[in-house]
């Protein structure tokens, strides 16, 4: 009973919360518009250009580097690592398994065992300064403590309680396949498969969108063609108009350029 | 050679009693907002709110996108110059996200505690005057966002919400009343300045024998100049380089009295002025029949 809930209903239940979470947020951002040019300069003057600025930042966090090096070492670190273990665990759900995946197992392996390390900096970090101790909330806390508890769990599993990898792979398999079956395995294996399903959940309601959010942003996906005009959709809702108390209206302004300039002096 | 400001130790409170000044009654009517606040001024900034999320991307965006890294903490010119934590650009983005959380997402509808939720209250309303109001928009926290969030974006939003019901300074509605009544922020009227624009004329030929013209709402010039009035008013020497300049190019400019200022303080208040004061240089720039409009601030 506790199996099937756990290895067949939650996962396709947080899929599916993960899936229409996300596209709900993004619908949701999409569908207000973006009333005015507010890129942030230098900016690139291309289409071409700002998949450029946008590959930096997602690959390299440039921003960061400039305000803040430790929180840039901490956190590019982490962000890259995570890369390397979510291709690297690719290789649990796809059959047969791709030489590339094959190619980086190493690699993902020491990722995932070093990955705790850059997420507890990043902990620390927060803990320990005064300002950044003042902006956190419990959802900073709540990420960082289930990446840790992912993580922590997926390196013991590697090298600890080695799970029995076939039957990993046979459910996994199944999942994606629509097809479940059951197997036994290591409860902490069902820890680390319980947390990721958390996160999946968690997701779309959270600070953790912002990996979507910054291919909005409009200060960064905007291109710097100012000589083109930028339209507001609903500039029209706002009409200029002046109130009789507004005593310089454009009507008097064209009164005062037809009377002849001498009579103007008086 | 970069040599980072000293960030100050958290200073609660630092510069919570420097409030701007409210804005007057007359200046208020003449920037079109409710002359007083509102008397049901929550259910007025809930509804603006709302208005604000769905006309702007980037509100909305920023509000659900931050993941309070703190990189542009220590980046506000008013934290760093008061220590005080509401002055860092994620805080000071906060008192609209509570907000936001509380009456726009399920979790703080259902969970405000857990959910970072507060209610538009006297005193998030107190806030709200204090710290949207130190801050310049400079967007220097922009720069420093590993995602680019504009804390100017949500500084313009929360005035304009203010300002739905009746909540504005007098510094900003009185520049923008000025605006519509002069065509400048300084207050400067017409004859004032076609007065100074002689003037010039006159001490450019009588300390350098030079003749050069101060052209004021020329109609059919190439070029309508749109200074900042200060130009015109104590950086005189600007006013005079510009007419330098063209003068030397040949080229045939003019200001106007209609419109002699390109600063906006619009921008501070709220989208309809922003654009009713922008719309003066086009306007300007229509009756005079200019090709070009150059354009400072």
């Amino acid at each position: 009973m506790v199996n099937q809930i756990l290895f067949v209903v939650l996962p396709y239940l947080s899929a599916a919360i993960f899936l229409v979470g996300v596209l709900y947020r993004f619908i949701l951002w999409m569908k207000a518009p973006v009333p005015l040019r507010i890129v942030t300069t230098p900016a690139p003057k291309t289409r071409r250009g700002v998949a450029w600025r946008m590959a930096g930042d997602v690959l390299w966090f440039p921003s960061l580097i400039k305000a803040d090096m430790p929180l840039w070492a901490a956190g590019w670190t982490f962000h890259m690592l995570l890369w390397m273990v979510l291709l690297r665990h690719l290789r649990y759900f796809l059959y047969p398994v791709p030489g590339w995946v094959e190619g980086i197992q190493t690699a993902g392996l020491y990722a995932g065992y070093l990955i705790p390390i850059p997420l507890a900096a990043l902990l620390i970090r927060r803990l320990a300064t005064e300002r950044n101790l003042y902006i956190s909330i419990l959802g900073d806390y709540f990420s960082l403590f289930l990446l840790l508890g992912i993580s922590v769990s997926g390196f013991l599993l590697g090298v600890f309680f080695r799970t029995y990898i076939v039957d990993v792979k046979a459910l996994a398999l199944g999942l994606v396949h629509f097809n479940p079956v059951q197997v036994e395995v290591h409860w902490l294996f069902a820890l680390h498969f319980l947390l990721v399903l958390v996160l999946l959940i968690y997701f779309p309601f959270s600070k953790l969108m912002h990996a979507g959010g910054l291919f909005l942003s409009p200060t960064r996906n905007q291109r710097a063609n100012f000589e083109k005009r930028f339209v507001n959709p609903w500039d029209d809702d706002y009409p200029v108009s002046y109130n009789p108390e507004n005593i310089f209206p454009p009507e008097k302004y064209s009164e005062m350029l037809k009377k002849p300039k001498s009579e103007d002096k008086s | 050679m970069r040599t980072p400001l000293p960030i100050p130790p958290l200073k609660t409170g630092a510069s919570a009693h420097q409030k701007s000044y409210p804005a007057k009654t007359k200046d208020m009517i003449k920037v079109d907002l409710p002359k007083e606040r509102a008397k049901d001024w929550k259910e007025v900034m809930l509804k603006k709110m709302a208005e604000v999320l769905d006309r702007n991307r980037s509100v909305r965006l920023y509000l659900e996108s931050c993941v309070k890294c703190g990189a542009c903490a220590d980046k506000c010119q008013f934290f760093l110059g008061t220590g005080d934590p509401k002055n860092m650009p994620v805080a000071r983005a906060d008192l609209l996200r509570k907000v936001y959380n509380r009456y726009f997402t399920l979790g703080g509808k259902i969970w405000g505690k857990v959910n970072e939720a507060a209610d538009l209250d006297e005193a998030m309303l107190q806030d709200w005057y204090t710290y949207f109001y130190q801050c310049s928009e400079c967007r220097r926290c922009s720069v420093a966002c590993p995602f680019g969030i504009d804390t100017a974006e949500i500084t313009m939003a929360a005035r304009e919400i203010m300002a739905a019901a009746g909540i504005a300074t007098k510094y900003v509605t009185e520049v923008v009343a000025k605006v519509y009544d002069t065509g400048n922020n300084l207050g400067i009227w017409p004859a004032a300045w076609k007065d100074s624009c002689e003037f010039l004329e006159q001490d450019l030929k009588d300390t350098e024998n030079i003749d050069i013209r101060f052209p004021v709402d020329e109609v059919g010039a190439e070029i309508l100049l749109v200074p900042p009035s200060a130009d015109n008013f104590v950086n005189i020497d600007t006013m005079i380089g510009y007419a330098k300049m063209f003068h030397a190019a040949g080229i045939s400019w003019t200001t106007s009295t209609y419109c002699n200022e390109g600063g906006n303080f619009g921008m501070f208040l709220d989208y309809g002025n922003l654009k009713k004061v922008n719309n003066r240089i086009l306007e300007a720039a229509r009756q005079l029949k200019v090709k070009k409009v150059y354009w400072g601030e």
